[in-house]
This record gives C-alpha cells, structure tokens and sequence, in this order.
C-alpha cells in the first residue's frame, strides 16, 4: 500500500469514494519512515526486500510445513499427477500447434493456455533432470526423479502464496490478527491435500488470487483487474468469481460516484485484462483453434454430480431422491418413478445422476438457478463497492457456484474458503460461518485420499490445523448470542460440528464391520479399494451393494447441511451487514 | 531382498503360527527371529501372516497396519516415558523448559526415521528404559530394575546400558549400607528375567530349548561387521574386549556414594558409547542407544546457553544423523532425512554454521558439518569409481567415527567432572579435571553475552542462563538435592554448587 500511495500521491481511485476509507480504514503507523525511504531510486528493491524479510515466527512456519510437505514425497499421489506429467510432455516435445490436439495420454490438456506455458517453463528444467519424464510416450512414469522433480515444483510455486500472504499482514490494519489469517491459509488442510498428496498446483493459483484481492485492498484496482485476467487464463474454474470482479471494478474504478464513466480508467481496465487475453489466447487465435480449446476447456458431456457428489445442493437433492424412491417402492407414496433413475441409483456413486422420483437437472437449470442468486449479492456489491463487500461478494459468488454448478469437484470448495479465510476475524458471526464451513470443506476433501496410510495424515494434521486456527481467532471475537433463536441456532451448530468425528470414525469404521460380515472380501482395505475403483473407473460392479457407498454418500450429505447452512448464514449477514 | 519392515513382518508371522519353544528355531535362513521374547509375544492378529505363504507382502493395508503397531507401542510407551521423564528429572525448571525439552526429546530426528521409516521398534525398548531411569529417580528401585529388564527382554541392545544401570543400581546399595536392599533387587531382577524365558525353561520345554533363544539372541556366528559400521572395528585400529569397558564405565558409576543419580545419563552415554565404539557386530542403528542418553542431557539445556554440552550433543546428535545415511539412502528416505535434520535444528535452535565460532568445539563443528555437506554433495554428483564401489559410506564412517570417539572422551571426562563437583571422587582422580572447569564456565558466560542469543525459536528467557554454573549436575539436580536430604551428604552437594555459581558470578 505504501509504495502505491507514494508513488502516486494523489491518485485518483482513492479520492474517488471517501466512505471507502471507513469502511477499510488505512493503516498509517509507520508510513512517515518509510515514505521518507522510498524517494529514493533504489526504494523499490529495498521495500520487497523489507517486506519480504521474515520474522522468526514465519521462518518457523515456513521451515515447519516445508518439511512436512518433503517428508510427505512418497505419499499417494492421485491420477492428477500423471496428468501434469502428460502435460509436461507435451508441452515439451511437441509444438504449440498441437498442444490442444494431442491425445496420446488419455489426459489431455484442458487447462487455459497460461498453465500450458508454465508446463513449458516447468518442463525445461525437468528435460535435464530427467529426460524420460518429458517422453511423450512414456505414461504412467513414476520413478523417484519424476515424483521428486513434480513435488518440490508445487512446493516451490507454492512460495508465491506465501510471499503474498506476508504482504497481507504487512499491511494490515491488525497485524497479529492478520497474521494468525495468513498462516492458517499458508498450512491450511485443503492445500496440503488437494496440492501435496493429491497433486495440484492450487497454491500457486490461489496466491494469485490473493495478490488480485490484496491489489484491491491496495486500492490498486488495475493491476487487481490484471492479476485477475492473468489467474483466469491459468485456470478457468475461478470464472465463478468472475462475476463479482466485473461488478466491483466497473462500479468502483470505472464509474465515478455518481454513476458517470470515467473513459480513460474503463480504456485501461480494458487494454489490460484483453491484453492478456490476448498473449494467452493470441496464438491459437492467430492458429485458428479457438474452438477446439474451448471445446478441451468445457466439455459439457458430464453428468450433474461428480463420481463423488460434491457437498452441495445437489448432493442432498439426489439422497432425498434415493430416500423416496425407497419410501416409493414400499407403496407408502403413490408417484411415479423413472426406470432410468432406479438403474441409476443402483449404481451408486457411479456415471451420471438421473433422478427417479424428482424432476431432472438440466445444466440450463443450474445456470439460471446461479445466476439469479448471484444477481442478489451483485446487487448489494453495486450499492456497496467497498474492499470487505467485495470480498464477502466474492466468497459468495464462488460459493453459489459451488451450491448449485454443473458437475461441480470437491476441490472447488477452496474456492469459498479461501476468500472466507481472509475476513474471519471481522467479528463472531463471520468466524462462525468461517468456522463450520472450514470444517465441513476440509472434511469433504477427505475422501479424496482414500489409502489408509493418508488417512491419519489428513486426519490429524486437520485436527491441529483446526485447533491452532479456530482458537485464537475465537478467544479474538466471541460474542455471547444474546436471544433464545440465537442460542438454539449456536448449538445447534455446536452440535453439528461435534458430529464430525462420529462420522469420521464411523467413516473408518464401517468398511471393517461390513466385511468382516461378508467373508468374500480378503480385507477390511481392500474393500474400501475395490470401491473406489468403481467410482473411479466408472465401471459397473455388479454384485455391489449400495451400502458400500454409504460412508461416501453420508460424508457427501453430512458436509453438504453444513456449507448450505453456513452459505445461507454468509448471504443473510452480508444482505443486513451496512458498509 | 526386504529388509527390517520384512523381518518385523515375518516374526510376527512366526509368532502367531507356532508354538513357543520354536520360535526360535524355524527356518532361520528367512529372517530367523532374533529378539527377546518380550517382542516376540507383543503381536497381534491379522490376516496378513500366513506361515510362508505371506513372504514379501507390502500391500498398503499391511503396511499401514505394521506402520500403526510402531506408532501405537510408541504413543504407549515412548511418550509417557518421555513424558515423566521431563517431569521428574527437570521438576524444577519452569514449565516452558519442559515443554522444550520434551519437544527436542520426542522429534529426535534419528529414532523418528528408523523406527518409523526404516521400521523398527526401538522406542519400545528406549522407552523402558527410561522408565527405569524415571523410577530411579523417585526412589523406586525395585521398579525401575523390572522396568529395565523388560528392556533387556524386549531387545537385548539394551544391554548396552547394563553396566551403567548394574553399577548404579551397586553403588545404591554399597552407599546405604543396606544388603537387603540389595538382595531384593538381585531376587526381582533374576525373577522377572526368569519370567521373560519361562517357556523356553525345562518344565515348559527340554533344557537344550533355552539354547536356541540364546544362540539366535547373540549373533556371534555372524560376521565382524553387519555393514559398514561407523566404529573402530570399521577403523581396525583395535578391538577391545568387553570387559574393558565394562570396567571402565563401572568405574565412573560405582565409585560414586548414594547420590549418583546425576551421574545416570553420562554413565549411560559412556556406557552405550563404548559398546557402539568397541565391541563385536555393531550395526549402525546401535547408535540410538548413545543417542538417548544424549538427546537427554541435550533436554536439559537450550540454545540460549551455548554450553558445551549443548555444543557436542548437538553435534554428535547430527552426526548420528549421517552416520545413517548409507541405509537411510537403501531406504528411499533420502528426502526424509533432509527434511528431519533440518526440522529438528530448526526446532532446537542450531546453526553450526552461523554463529561465528568462538570455541574449539564450534571450530570442530562447523568443519564437521561442512565435512558432511561436501559428502552430500560429492556423492550427488558423481558416481563412486568401479573400483571402490563404497567409497561414500567409507568417508561417511571415516567422518563420523572420530566425532563419536570424541563424544566418548568427553562423557568419560565429563562423568569425572560431575562426579567430583559431586564431592565423590578423591582429590586425586580429580585435580587433573579442575583446571578445565572454571575456565570453560567463563567461556560460557563471556558467549552468553555475544547477542547470539536471541534467534531461537524456542528462546527461553535468559534468566535460565542464570545456573550456568550449576549446569554441571544440571540434570536431576533437584532429584539429587531431593534425594541427598535423607542422606549424609546434603551439605557438600550444595556446597559445591553454590560455590560454583559464586564463582562464576565474580568472574562475570
């Protein structure tokens, strides 16, 4: 913040809204200093430096959790990993005409063209180490060269989400506060899973994200807008929070208060987020493959639940159909029921879901179902352009796509927690929304490592995570509830959380109990195996029972309540809150 | 082949399939059982031992349930060890300390990676022996001696600790003047050792069975080395005979009077040390048992004091460290071994090589370390010569041998020391240590004040720093002091600490 104000003292954008300013009030302390300091030329190099220099504390947590994540290199690794060997491949050995054309791998590339140039960049250094981990034709390579190489690439761009982290609690008008903040989402669960088990490169993205949020707080709407055109043609998943950038930065930056256009900051915005566009997309537009990118970048030909429902509406929409189908078939209720949704149910998690009591989903529905409930919160984004209304619409833009998307991932749900994260110490109510849908999130990741020697891993290290986060951000701002709805309403939700670790050993115990019943299966493990290598592949198992997906389907449905609950708690408080 | 995780697995195959007087002698070309009874019972039943027919299984429900076992004897044992040990043996450090010294204790970086990456349970025995240390402390002889013959008869590496617990227990004894206290210990440690045995003993099984425990037991048919083996064996300078050593470490403990109970961790250090240094068919895990008494004295002093006991434990704790490397490599647990040397320096607050160093010892440190980089990274780059195909684990036993005989000089001599600011040790054994004493407290306290102080992590306050003097018999000087209060001898041990401090105080 302290460069921007100095370099242009008297910039337009923070004139432009006065009521700004209360709503996110500047931290000055010590600017006088520093302000002094950066006249000078070479103030540029010395303020990163300055910024980037760590406090013990940090360099414990920094030192602490790369550890962790070096000792966690053997782990499971999912199939993603042999995705973004693929891609390493093909970005490497063969020339950019054909990238989104290759099918050698089953795992094509349908990331946008920026994640293919980092895989590019990536695949340099990898062709020295390695040769045959860039070989086209080798699949499926998981030598100790590869698995190392991919590993410490994500540990490392992972550095971009810390260093921006640290730029957060330098600014801040309550450091220490900030701080607790930056470090719960630096060692936050859902990274360590879905990055450094499973294998994605979520870190590195979300600290582009976060720079974007951070340049908005700044009050450097532009470079905001950039970071934003920049994140999304890495990886397109975060157009769900496009919406509320559109609104913020049209209202904000590019309309005056009153409502007038300011055509050279709207001229700006525009050169900047279509320049990118245009050095990312430029090339296959000059190539004349814009729609077959498009084509690998949305494939509408899948189903409404992913293989594992995601904990959303739909999630429990489809286990209220199976609950009434059997109400159905025991003759308790006259409706009729759909042949197509009764062979889908007994397959479990597995292939599209059909339902067979309920009307159909079509994609149509579940866009015009989102975009009515994100007009709601655009609406309030419009009256209240302020920094914390935007990152509360934003949190809420991302979460109604999760609630009601298409074929929405699990892993889509860092989405809302991420941005959630950063206003968690505002006061009790939004560290109690924070609270339950951190919880109910990281729970649903779980099922993604389903080997038994991560289970404890993700179990406890989660446990710590939530203890060290939740408590000194609630010893900051409880508040007592203070009428009866309120104090039913609290424990209700207490009661809520503390069903997590009932589930959770119900979850590891139920696949030993079935098959210890069941004499068929050699192994309480191996069972759990077999089952997700239906869900995985797709493929019909016959003689399954449905009970082998009910830890999956409970955990599904139980998270679901929990982010429906929190989400409908987050909309409310920012519908009343008065910025 | 396999190698321990295989060896675990298998015994525990034996174990549950046959009967007890042969688990010692079936098919011993396979992984033939070699512990003591008390590991060979602790199992429990799973599908994943068929006799024969589950050689070589690793699917990952076995591994995660194996993995699990290791983790559970240790949360059973190893930690409430642990545990009461900072209770009792640091009572009258501040709580902060504690938690400290708990946590250098339990991330000790070289048990972490054999017992849970390589596989064994050596927590187990670790930890039964601690607890025997623990009841010591507290006056319970009796169980403290069961307690470590259930060490013995868990693994019997703990007979490297033998001769110092055997004379301490002895000097006990001597020093009250109390034979029957004497008689009662020898009459429960023979019977709780006759338990252990009990089915390999004639009225469960004929005479010649108790042989076969006993010949697997105590490999001496094996080879001088099991591999390269950081010791002097390695060096072939000489062999010594065990009962050198035996006599040599007795010497440090039995002469003590009743209060020898600070003396414990260095007698145990020297005792285990020589062992590991001298004796026949040393494997490189043996170092954990030096190590434990280490990482204990290493407990009861923080970064903020720059003592010497700080320096060489800290020293000798990463040297360890590499010393495994040769295996922990075979393992695949390279990135591991990064990972926990740096975490754990990380943690207890070294650098060897920030601080400017100011002292042989930080000298020798800092050239060790590098040493150990270069190695690191000379084996990185470039592959061994055809001709010399263990060059690497040669230089790496060549590096660390010196550092582990230098560590058991300095136990023995600081034994000494400890023993004579005790008051125990006559005039003579003493006066060629006393010189060395005060001038290395000045070397302290002149360091104490360079403002290097401040950038652990676990910084305590410097207030701690206050008892350098005393930090002689740091460990279990409250225990000693609470002990020596039924004892004749109260005023000399306070005497002697005080004048210490004193003494230190005038130099500052």
């Amino acid at each position: 913040m302290q460069r921007v104000r100095a370099t242009t003292p008297s910039s337009p954008s923070s004139r432009a809204f006065p009521e700004m300013q209360s709503g996110h009030p500047e931290p000055i302390p010590e600017n006088e200093e520093t302000k002094s300091v950066e006249k000078k030329p070479e103030s540029f190099v010395r303020q990163w430096s300055s910024r980037l220099r760590l406090e013990p504390s940090e360099w414990d947590i920094l030192i602490a959790s790369t550890c962790l994540k070096l000792l966690l290199f053997p782990a499971y690794r999912s199939t993603d990993f042999e995705v973004h060997r693929n891609w390493l491949a093909v970005t490497h050995t063969l020339p950019i005409s054909k990238w989104y054309y290759d099918t050698t791998s089953e795992w094509t590339l349908d990331y946008p063209p920026f994640f293919a140039y980092f895989e590019k960049l990536m695949s340099i250094p990898a062709y020295f180490i390695d040769p045959r981990i860039v070989d086209l034709n080798n699949l499926n390579y998981d030598a100790w060269s590869v698995v190392a190489y991919q590993r410490s690439t994500v540990i490392l761009t992972e550095l971009v989400l810390g260093a921006v982290l640290l730029r957060f609690v330098r600014g801040a008008v309550n450091p220490t506060t900030q701080r607790i903040i930056s470090a719960s989402l630096f060692l936050h669960p859902g990274f360590l899973i879905v990055d450094h088990i499973h294998f994605q490169y979520n870190g590195f993205m979300y600290g582009i994200l976060l720079w974007s949020i951070l340049m908005a707080r700044e009050d450097n709407k532009l470079a905001s807008g950039f970071l934003f055109a920049v994140l999304l043609n890495f990886k397109h998943i975060y157009m769900y929070l496009a919406p509320a950038y559109f609104i913020y930065l049209l209202r904000s930056f590019c309309l005056s208060p009153s409502g007038a256009l300011l055509p050279t900051r709207f001229i700006s915005l525009a050169n900047a987020v279509i320049g990118v566009f245009l050095v990312s997309l430029g090339p296959f537009l000059l190539m004349g493959q814009l729609p077959q990118l498009l084509s690998r970048l949305f494939p509408f030909t899948r189903g409404l639940n992913h293989a594992y429902w995601a904990p959303n509406v739909w999630a429990l929409v489809t286990a209220a159909d199976r609950v009434l189908l059997k109400v159905v078939k025991r003759g308790a209720l006259a409706m009729s029921v759909n042949d197509a949704g009764v062979a889908s149910t007994s397959r479990g998690f597995v292939g599209d879901t059909v339902f067979a009591v309920l009307p159909n989903v079509k994609p149509i529905h579940t866009f015009i179902i989102t975009i009515a409930f994100q007009t709601i919160y655009l609406v309030k984004l419009w009256r209240a352009p302020t920094y914390k209304s935007f990152v509360t619409a934003l949190t809420l833009c991302g979460w109604t796509s999760f609630m009601f998307g298409w074929h929405v991932h699990e892993k889509a749900i860092l989405l809302v927690l991420v941005p959630l994260s950063l206003m968690a110490a505002d006061n009790h109510a939004y560290f109690r929304t924070f609270m339950i849908a951190s919880v109910a999130g990281v729970f649903s990741l779980f099922p993604l490592l389903f080997t038994p020697a991560e289970t404890l891993v993700k179990v406890v290290y989660s446990a710590l995570w939530a203890v060290f986060a939740f408590a000194p951000l609630h010893s900051r701002v409880y508040e007592f509830p203070r009428s009866l709805p309120f104090v039913i309403i609290d424990s209700l939700e207490k009661l809520y959380l503390a069903g997590f670790p009932v589930l959770q050993l119900f979850v590891t115990l139920f696949p030993m109990l079935t098959s210890s019943q069941s004499s068929a299966s050699p192994s309480p493990g191996a069972n759990a195996e077999v089952q997700v290598e239906a869900v995985k592949s797709d493929k019909l198992e016959p003689g399954m029972s449905a009970l082998e997906f009910l830890p999956l389907m409970l955990t599904s449905v139980y998270c679901a309540v929990g982010l429906v609950w929190a989400f409908l708690r987050l909309s409310v408080i920012y519908i009343r809150q008065q910025y | 082949m396999y190698g321990d995780y295989e060896a675990q697995r298998h015994w525990m195959e034996l174990t549950i399939h046959l009967p007890m007087r042969e688990w010692y002698k079936y098919d011993l070309q396979y992984w033939g059982l070699d512990y003591p009874p008390l590991t060979a019972g602790s199992w429990i039943n799973a599908s994943w031992f068929a006799l024969d027919a589950s050689r070589g299984i690793e699917s990952p429900e076995s591994k995660a349930y194996m993995r699990t076992t290791v983790l559970v004897f240790d949360s059973l044992v190893y930690l409430p060890a642990l545990f009461l040990f900072v209770r009792t043996w640091h009572a009258n450090r501040s709580a902060r300390t504690q938690e400290v010294a708990l946590l250098t204790l339990l991330l000790q970086p070289t048990l972490l990676l054999v017992d849970f990456g390589h596989f064994q349970y050596n927590s187990v025995m670790l930890g039964l022996t601690l607890f025997a240390m623990v009841c010591f402390a507290r006056g319970h002889d009796l169980l403290g001696a069961v307690s470590f013959v259930l060490s013995l008869g868990f693994k019997q590496m703990a007979l490297y600790y033998a001769p110092a617990i055997g004379s301490y227990l002895l000097g006990v004894t001597i020093a009250s003047c109390r034979p029957r206290h004497f008689v009662r210990l020898a009459v429960v440690t023979a019977a709780s050792m006759l338990i252990l045995f009990l089915p390999f003993l004639p009225p469960f099984a004929p005479l010649s069975a108790i042989l076969d425990p006993i010949t697997r037991i105590f490999p001496f048919n094996r080879g001088l080395f099991e591999d390269k083996v950081a010791n002097f064996c390695g060096w072939r300078v000489r062999l010594q005979t065990r009962k050198d050593d035996d006599a040599r470490a007795g010497v440090v403990a039995a002469r003590e009077p009743a209060p020898t109970l600070p003396l414990l961790p260095y007698a145990l250090l020297t005792s285990s040390l020589s062992f590991f240094l001298f004796s026949f068919q040393v494997h490189e895990k043996t170092i954990l048992l030096p190590l434990l008494p280490l990482t204990l004295l290493l407990s009861g002093v923080t970064s903020t004091e720059m003592s010497e006991t700080w320096e060489i434990g800290m020293l000798v704790s990463n040297v360890a460290l590499f010393s495994m490397w040769p295996l922990l490599k075979r393992d695949g647990l390279g990135v591991s071994y990064i990972a926990m040397t740096v975490l754990w320096n990380r943690i207890v607050g070294y650098n060897p090589f920030r601080a400017r160093p100011n002292s042989l010892i930080q000298y020798l440190s800092l050239v060790t370390h590098a040493g150990c980089l270069v190695l690191h990274v000379l084996e990185l780059l470039f592959s061994p010569p055809a001709r010399y195909p263990d060059l690497f684990p040669v230089l790496n036993v060549l590096l660390s041998t010196p550092v582990f005989g230098l560590a058991w000089l300095w136990s023995i001599r600081r034994g000494v020391e400890v023993s004579w600011a005790l008051g125990g040790l006559g005039p003579s054994s003493g006066s060629g240590t006393v010189p060395n004493t005060p001038t290395h407290h000045k070397a302290t306290v002149s360091r104490s004040e360079n403002g290097d102080v401040g950038e652990a992590s676990g910084a305590a306050p410097l207030g701690i720093g206050r008892e350098t003097g005393a930090r002689a018999v740091s460990l279990g000087y409250a225990q000693g002091r609470r002990r020596l209060a039924h004892s004749r001898r109260t005023g000399s041990i306070s005497s002697v600490l005080s004048a210490g401090s004193h003494h230190e105080f005038e130099q500052k």
